[in-house]
């Protein structure tokens, strides 16, 4: 393919990045997305916004969606998709992934690493990309994991299985953070007999990290003061990556996720957040979110949860399948994840657990992998939603999408067909084995 | 449970008198829970509802009569006589079906993961420990139960862990009981023989041990069966000559000393049932490979087997047919190797079924076995057809389990294990308003209701 064929041309010489940037564009442009009007019509169109539209169609132009409706028109030359009746969503997205990073989660050597990239360590020919494609998701936020109360700082994909690593990452994504509290920091350095091995521990070194951060921004705000002032003797600080990334916590320049379980904790990261200044997006996991959910909801923190798992340690041992809907009916902005390669390629089945758990509306429900998994990684103005200027990440189902039966029939991604149900093989348009 | 005034009206004198408010049935429900052993129960009738018999079909507006802790009768509404004592539940839009079986779990050997001392899953300090019984260590107050059971799981296989070879024997539960020995249906009802490389003691050359190999996994089982052959030689001998001494002393009466017994050896014992073909083997493999070598293997010995997962065996599918043995599949959650096809573990039930294979669905779980039913929901948007998905985690695994005659359809004399649900039992959506186990009606509570309305209030 296009796409990876350019990747293999390596640049002679070190050439200026502006130039790079202009190549990448030029591979995006003959990609797969060369083919970009696109008219997908008779399908119940499943808008998440603006309800079920029966007979519906979506013209797509430039991989955005240009027209949604039951009388939409297209030109004459656009590829035309017959739903023949079938539903379509928007991409789902999941708001808490661990795929291709290849064991790499944890830079578990110190409980701060702020400064780890989930970029370098990217895995983008892994086929949990494919396989969560295939299960109808189009959007992805890689995390670190849980190892370390400060994890580092993670990515967010678009499945476009085949194609290069650059054109997997969802330009323009705002930056996350990964947080973490609770059993899994103390376990890794309390088995090793060094701090943290408890809860105080946890957060004792989560605020000094904080209080330096504060330190390092000083320096640098002064100095930059000084700059301004025009200065030309003021000295720049020392950089330090890690204390560099958490002040950009404290600048408001990252989401901050954090991975807690127990109602106490979500409180205390709460409390933290205020007392440094930042905002928390999301808590992911976030089992006992509806003990205390009026509390979350009043500082406007979403939650990225699982429908029903539990009792795998012991602070999931409160977890309630009702804990979505529990939490939803406070006002808490809800997301059902997978962290899990097996969840991710079944979402669809465990955002409908939410319907029968509690009652969620069939959109409530779509709403909690599409627009509110979107919001938590900070797209939901780019996807989550079947509505004019989106990108055109779209899946028709076969089958009713929130039910054991609705299995993903085409996936599309800015418009393209990345996954068709009905193909041989992988049933990828853009990928063979071996490439 | 659905209570008076609650969707299509119902005729007869008989319905509407026994029609009861909400918060009586709650009260009849929480009498019937209490222990009913030993005394006639009155009996209940669930009518209007749709019956999935799994045996003689769909019977939509049916009636279903519980007594004494068997299905009474079944059929549909006007051909079945009701009791004249008995209490009759309006189920009109409801669908019933059989208690759903799980062929492979955890319950009761768990409670809390990743907490040690809550776990009693397998014997690691060998690698062939058959004389483990798992009902020695079933732990029947498990907040998993009551979780489980609301989903309309009302049998189970439980299992010890997979990571021995031979990690001991399997014993068959119900799902409510006012003891073990009570929800223990069967001891020792099958033997796992897990062959799929995860067995192996290889995880570091530093802790290296026997078997590290599947080569080593083969030769220790063999052996393992081979001394079992001559155990049972060596007790074949001493009964013989022992019956030889006693005739020879009763007519020449020799004062000669009776033959020492040979020293009694556990887990030989524990191989011999199985070594005799009276009870199945779990034969478990995920690759072609692997099975071949543990269908060797039990060919070898003349195991009588059933299959377990072979996830990974479809290259091989039409000879895993011509065994003519069935097959428990699952999870069908199995991650495909990087290799296969997206689909290639899902749609595994509906390929064996094409080629006759009789197969059960088992959740290999503990928390969640009770998501059972929707694996079979999914094999089905795979290919499987509905009524085998559902008799996947039915009838079938009560045939496999050899307890057919008493569960696994809605049929007259089983075992009144009926589940009672807004809908098709193998949708994530449908909600399970009422289970009977053994004709008690179980109270719809656990340890995660209560924490939901304790709450909810809030």
């Amino acid at each position: 393919m296009l796409h990876r064929a350019a990747t293999r041309v390596k640049p002679p010489i070190r050439i200026a990045a502006g130039f790079i940037v202009a190549c990448a564009a030029a591979v995006a442009q003959t990609g797969p997305a060369a083919h970009n009007e696109v008219l997908i019509k008779n399908a119940v169109v499943m808008t998440v916004t603006h309800g079920d539209i029966q007979n519906g169609s979506v013209y797509i132009k430039d991989g955005k969606i240009a027209a949604v409706g039951q009388n939409v028109t297209a030109p004459a030359d656009a590829t035309v998709i017959d739903a023949g009746g079938k539903y379509l969503t928007p991409g789902i997205i999941d708001s808490h992934s661990h795929i291709a990073l290849d064991d790499d989660v944890n830079e578990a050597t110190s409980p701060i690493t702020p400064q780890m990239m989930m970029l370098d360590a990217f895995d983008y020919q892994d086929k949990a990309i494919y396989r969560g494609l295939a299960g109808g998701v189009t959007t992805s936020l890689l995390l670190h994991g849980s190892a370390n109360m400060i994890g580092g700082q993670a990515i967010v994909i678009k499945h476009k299985y085949g194609a290069n690593r650059d054109a997997m990452l969802f330009p323009g994504a705002p930056r996350s953070i990964k947080f973490a509290s609770g059993e899994n920091p103390k376990r890794v350095y309390g088995g090793r007999e060094q701090l943290p091995s408890t809860r105080m521990g946890n957060f004792e070194v989560q605020r000094e990290a904080l209080v330096q951060a504060q330190e390092y921004m000083r320096e640098w705000d002064d100095y930059n003061a000084k700059v301004k002032k025009g200065d030309k003797d003021a000295k720049p600080p020392k950089r330090d990556l890690k204390l560099e990334a958490l002040a950009d916590v404290l600048r408001g320049k990252l989401l901050v996720q954090i991975h807690c379980y127990r109602a106490d904790e979500l409180l205390t990261e709460m409390a933290m957040a205020k007392e440094f200044g930042y905002k928390v997006r999301a808590f992911h996991h976030a089992l006992e979110a509806y003990k205390v959910a009026d509390k979350l909801a009043a500082e406007g923190v979403g939650i990225a949860t699982f429908s029903d798992w539990w009792g795998f340690k012991q602070e999931a041992w409160d977890a309630i399948p009702w804990n979505a809907v529990m939490s939803m009916r406070k006002g808490v902005r809800v997301a059902i994840k997978s962290d899990s390669e097996d969840f991710a390629r079944r979402l669809n089945q465990e955002a409908a657990k939410t319907m029968r758990y509690g009652g969620a509306t069939e959109e409530e429900a779509l709403k909690m992998i599409t627009l509110n998994a979107a919001w938590i990684i900070g797209v939901d103005d780019r996807v989550g939603s079947i509505d004019v200027g989106k990108d055109a990440d779209l899946v028709i189902w076969d089958g009713y999408p929130l039910s054991s039966y609705g299995v993903p029939n085409k996936v599309l991604i800015d418009g393209d067909v990345y996954f068709d149900r009905a193909l041989p093989g992988f049933g990828m348009p853009h990928y063979k084995e071996g490439m | 449970m659905r209570a008076s005034g609650v969707g299509p009206q119902t005729s007869g004198a008989a319905v509407s008198r026994w029609r009861l408010a909400v918060g009586q049935l709650l009260v009849l429900a929480l009498c019937l829970s209490l222990p009913t052993v030993g005394r006639a129960q009155q009996p209940i009738v669930l009518k209007g509802g749709k019956l999935l018999t799994i045996t003689h079909g769909v019977i939509e507006n049916g009636v279903l009569v519980m007594a004494n802790g068997k299905i009474a009768a079944v059929g549909a509404a006007g051909a079945v006589n009701i009791p004249g004592d008995a209490r009759v539940v309006d189920v009109s839009g409801m669908t019933v079906y059989p208690g759903l079986i799980d062929s492979e779990s955890y319950l009761g050997l768990t409670e809390i993961s990743a907490e040690k001392s809550t776990n009693d899953l397998v014997e690691l300090s060998d690698e062939i420990m058959p004389h483990m019984h798992v009902f020695d260590a079933f732990h029947a107050e498990s907040a998993l139960i009551p979780v489980t059971r609301l989903n309309g799981i009302t049998n189970a296989i439980v299992a010890p862990d997979s990571q021995d070879t031979l990690p001991g024997q399997d014993s068959f539960i119900q799902l409510d009981g006012n003891s073990a020995e009570e929800m223990l249906l069967v001891r020792d009802i099958a033997m796992p023989l897990n062959f799929t490389g995860e067995q192996r003691r290889n995880q570091s050359w530093e802790r290296a041990k026997f078997p590290f190999t599947r080569m080593g996994m083969a030769a220790q089982l063999r052996q393992a069966f081979l001394d079992a052959q001559d155990y049972a030689q060596r007790w074949a001998d001493y009964e013989k000559k022992k019956s030889e001494g006693e005739t020879k002393s009763a007519s020449d009466k020799d004062k000669k000393q009776p033959p020492a017994p040979p020293k009694r050896d556990l887990k030989l014992e524990a191989l011999l049932p199985y070594l005799e073909g009276k009870k199945p083997i779990v034969l478990a493999a995920e690759g072609p490979s692997d099975l071949e070598t543990a269908v060797g293997l039990a060919r070898e010995f003349k195991l009588k087997f059933v299959l377990n997962h072979i996830s990974h065996s479809q290259p091989v599918l039409d000879y895993v047919a011509a065994l003519k043995v069935p097959v428990i599949v699952g999870p069908i959650y199995e991650d495909p190797k990087p290799e296969e096809r997206y689909d290639a573990v899902y749609s595994l039930p509906a390929q064996l079924y094409k080629r006759g294979v009789k197969i059960a669905f088992a959740s290999v779980e503990a928390h969640n076995v009770r998501n059972l039913p929707y694996q079979a929901g999914f094999a089905v948007a795979f290919g499987l057809p509905y009524d085998e998905a559902l008799k996947a985690i039915t009838l079938n695994p009560a045939e496999i389990w050899g307890v057919a005659d008493q569960l696994g359809s809605l049929d007259v004399g089983k075992t009144a294990n009926v589940v009672v649900a807004n809908g098709d039992p193998l949708d994530v959506k449908t909600d399970v308003k009422q289970v009977f186990i053994a004709g008690r009606e179980i109270p719809m509570t656990s340890r995660q209701t209560r924490l939901r309305d304790e709450y909810s209030g809030r």
